[in-house]
């Protein structure tokens, strides 16, 4: 099923009216559903900020559609969080999340405004996108097939295990303590992760460029352990995230990084609010901000625990989060950990989203008293999701978020860089305002070849993020080295080497994915995603055809991942390819060619769409023209 | 010619243990699983010819001598047995 969808930015200059209500604190009292509706994600914004109840406070709600508190306002609360926070002294640390032109008129007004409703209308949309997104699902014979031979497996597993236990399997409980593991993950792990596990895990010996080198390894025991043989295999490296083929040992990134050594070593030797700051991580942040176009970014020595403490920090029970079902496992980390209500949507259904939106906010917080308004909303998403290859549908998602005044929490690890005309993810993808995502995350690992983890927004969420996130005050600030890459790299994005190195790079992996997806498509394999995006995914369903093909691809030397559960759903096993603009188009011919034999040889040729024969001339695929 | 009929059944074997999974378990498990296999299709085809197959023709007989000879056959048929 091939769908093309049409998302329209939304028009910048929306009719606004604001009303004027004078208001108290928090009333128990029975609301319309408009007046619900109205209320959206409810209190206060600087919930947001402090993560505590503001209920009994003095100071006047102040809502801007949903935003932030403006002018007359918000010094009210302000002074509260100051109060509280003990610290003083920065002007703004009023927490305005709006967008620009919001705060142009934000700035006309005067006196307080509360609530406002603003109904948005979609004038004159401004851009609009056609999203090629491909996915097909199996067909009935193939799902009952692969049922069957799943629960084949099960059971041959569950007789060897009765039949020749491990040791490990006849390991009692201490008495009085609870099972470390999850039984049935222990036991998938033993007899059906371990039965392909040469497939994984391998050890590389080089640089992980467009082509990587590969330790090779015996198993003598059915993958119960492994031997090395002391060889090694050259391997074009279909497996990297390394959009933007920056993973280098040699060049101006890499001498730029080896220079930061000499001068600062490795180590900052502590944390950010120590002694941990130095000049790289300040120019960092400055060049990171401007490069996505907000106005401050922090970032952390890591990315994973980017997500998974800084949402915490902006979370407080009470507080609503809506998550998509394939968000990554950092952000459901992150999710849970601050005890907030937790509902998830289907994977990209806008109106799955909209449906849960309504109901929450109509429902309140679960309370026996009344009607209680959630402290906030926040809507959590990725940009490109990493197993399945998809795009998120920003524009509508932003046109919602805006209708119900919930946050944004937009989740860019594999877009930054790889996605977008000039390299700054899919805000520069659809051409929106980055402005209206209220929190950019993003990591430096995939585009930048390097690591660690950024969050961009206004100076007060980042001020705030600063003093409060568990991961500025108790982790490491990132390595010089670290820093000093993603410096070099950001800088010959913006074009600032004086050289269009950037933009050969952004349009190299743009014109690679077409192709590549192009051509396989016409093969008739079922590849999930948008046809932009450089994650391939290549359903081959079964596990045995992940092992096969997996290790018939590293036999002519090409490393790819598989995946399988619990990455992917239990009978989704896939192949998931990485582009990079460091592969030629000869390298791409090649993988092509062995992928099309393999796909013959273990029957991966599912697709049942029509295939469209006409050669496909790779100097010739348009991208980022409209 | 030969050649190439052992290498179609193995090119063949070797897709069937794909989609069943059995290319990846141990050799003694895909034998297990094939003895398994044949041990629960010869019980079957023995419950078959003895209990179903009886059956079948004990039902049909019924049906066949009771509705278009209704009074009759059936006694006659069994008159004879005895
Ligand atoms: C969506 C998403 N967020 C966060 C991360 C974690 O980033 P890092 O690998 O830099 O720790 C990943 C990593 O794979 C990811 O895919």
């Amino acid at each position: 099923m091939q769908g093309c969808l049409t998302v329209s930015r939304e028009s910048q200059s929306t009719n606004k009216k604001f009303a004027f209500v004078k208001c108290g604190r928090m009333r128990p009292q029975i609301l319309s559903i408009e007046a619900r509706m109205e209320e959206g994600a409810g209190d206060a914004v600087t919930e947001l900020l402090s993560g505590v109840d503001f209920e009994n406070t003095k100071h006047q709600k102040v809502i801007s559609n949903g935003y932030g508190p403006y002018s007359g306002g918000y010094a009210n609360g302000y002074t509260c969080i100051n109060k509280r926070n003990g610290y003083r002294g920065s002007e703004q640390n009023g927490h305005v999340l709006a967008s620009s032109d919001e705060e142009c008129t934000a700035k006309n007004m005067k006196g307080p405004i509360k609530n406002g409703y603003v109904k948005t209308t979609l004038k004159e949309p401004l851009k609009t996108r056609i999203l090629k997104e491909s996915f097909e699902p199996p067909t009935l014979l193939t799902a009952a097939l692969t049922h069957i031979s799943f629960y084949i497996l099960m059971f041959l597993g569950y007789l060897s295990q009765a039949l020749f236990p491990p040791k490990i399997v006849k390991e009692k409980n201490r008495d009085g303590y609870l099972p470390l593991f999850d039984r049935f993950a222990s036991f998938y792990s033993r007899y059906v992760y371990r039965r392909i596990r040469d497939c994984w895990n391998y050890p590389i010996c080089s640089v992980p460029g467009n082509e990587v080198v590969l330790k090779d390894r015996v198993t003598n025991d059915n993958g119960w352990t492994f031997e090395f043989t002391g060889s090694k295999t050259k391997c074009l490296n279909l497996a990297s995230y390394n959009y933007l083929g920056f993973a280098e040992n040699s060049g101006p990134c890499a001498e730029f990084a080896i220079d930061a050594i000499y001068k600062y070593g490795v180590t900052t030797g502590g944390t950010r609010q120590q002694y941990g700051t130095c000049d790289l991580h300040v120019e960092l942040e400055k060049l990171t901000a401007e490069f996505l176009g907000v106005e401050d970014a922090i970032t952390f020595g890591m990315g994973f625990a980017t997500n998974a403490l800084n949402i915490p920090t902006l979370l407080s029970p009470g507080c609503l989060v809506i998550s998509d079902e394939k968000n990554h496992a950092s952000l459901i980390l992150g999710i849970r950990l601050p005890g907030a209500t937790v509902k998830v949507f289907k994977h990209n259904d806008v109106k799955h989203l909209e449906q849960i939106l309504r109901e929450s906010i109509y429902k309140g917080q679960p309370s026996q008293e009344g009607y209680k308004p959630w402290k906030k909303i926040l809507i959590v998403v990725e940009g490109v999701y990493s197993m399945e290859g998809t795009i998120v549908r920003l524009p509508e998602i932003i046109a919602l978020k805006k209708k119900y005044k919930a946050y944004l929490y937009l989740d860019e690890a594999h877009s930054i860089g790889a996605m977008g005309k000039h390299g700054r993810g899919i805000v520069d993808y659809f051409g929106c305002d980055p402005k209206d995502i209220d929190i950019l995350m993003g990591t430096f690992t995939k585009s930048f070849g390097s690591a660690g983890g950024y969050i961009a927004g206004t100076k007060e969420l980042i001020d705030f993020l600063r003093k409060n996130s568990f991961a500025s005050k108790y982790a490491w600030a990132m390595a010089p080295p670290v820093a000093a890459q993603i410096i070099a790299v950001l800088k010959i994005l913006m074009g600032r080497d004086g050289t269009n190195e950037g933009q050969k790079r952004i349009e190299t992996l743009a014109r690679n994915t077409r192709y590549f997806r192009r051509r396989i498509e016409q093969m008739g394999i079922i590849i999930h995603g948008n046809e932009d995006s450089p994650v391939v995914p290549i359903l081959v369903y079964l596990y045995s055809k992940i092992a096969a093909m997996v290790r018939t691809l590293i036999k002519e030397k090409i490393a790819t991942v598989g995946v399988g559960y619990p990455a992917t759903p239990l009978m989704e096993g896939r192949i998931r390819i990485c582009l990079s603009a460091a592969h030629t188009k000869e390298q791409l011919d090649y993988a092509l060619a062995v992928i099309e034999k393999v796909a013959d040889e273990i029957g991966l040729k599912y697709s049942r769409k029509p295939i469209d024969p006409t050669p496909i001339d790779y100097d010739k695929i348009k991208v980022y023209v409209d | 010619m030969g050649k190439g009929v052992i290498g179609f059944i193995n090119y063949w074997y070797f897709r069937y243990l794909l989609v069943t999974e059995l290319y990846m378990v141990e050799k003694w498990e895909r034998v297990m699983f094939h003895i398994v296999i044949l041990l629960l299709l010869s019980l079957l085809s023995l419950f078959n010819t003895t209990v179903i197959l009886g059956l079948v023709s004990w039902v049909t007989q019924m049906i066949f001598f009771q509705s278009s000879f209704p009074e009759t056959a059936p006694s006659q048929a069994i008159h004879g047995e005895l």
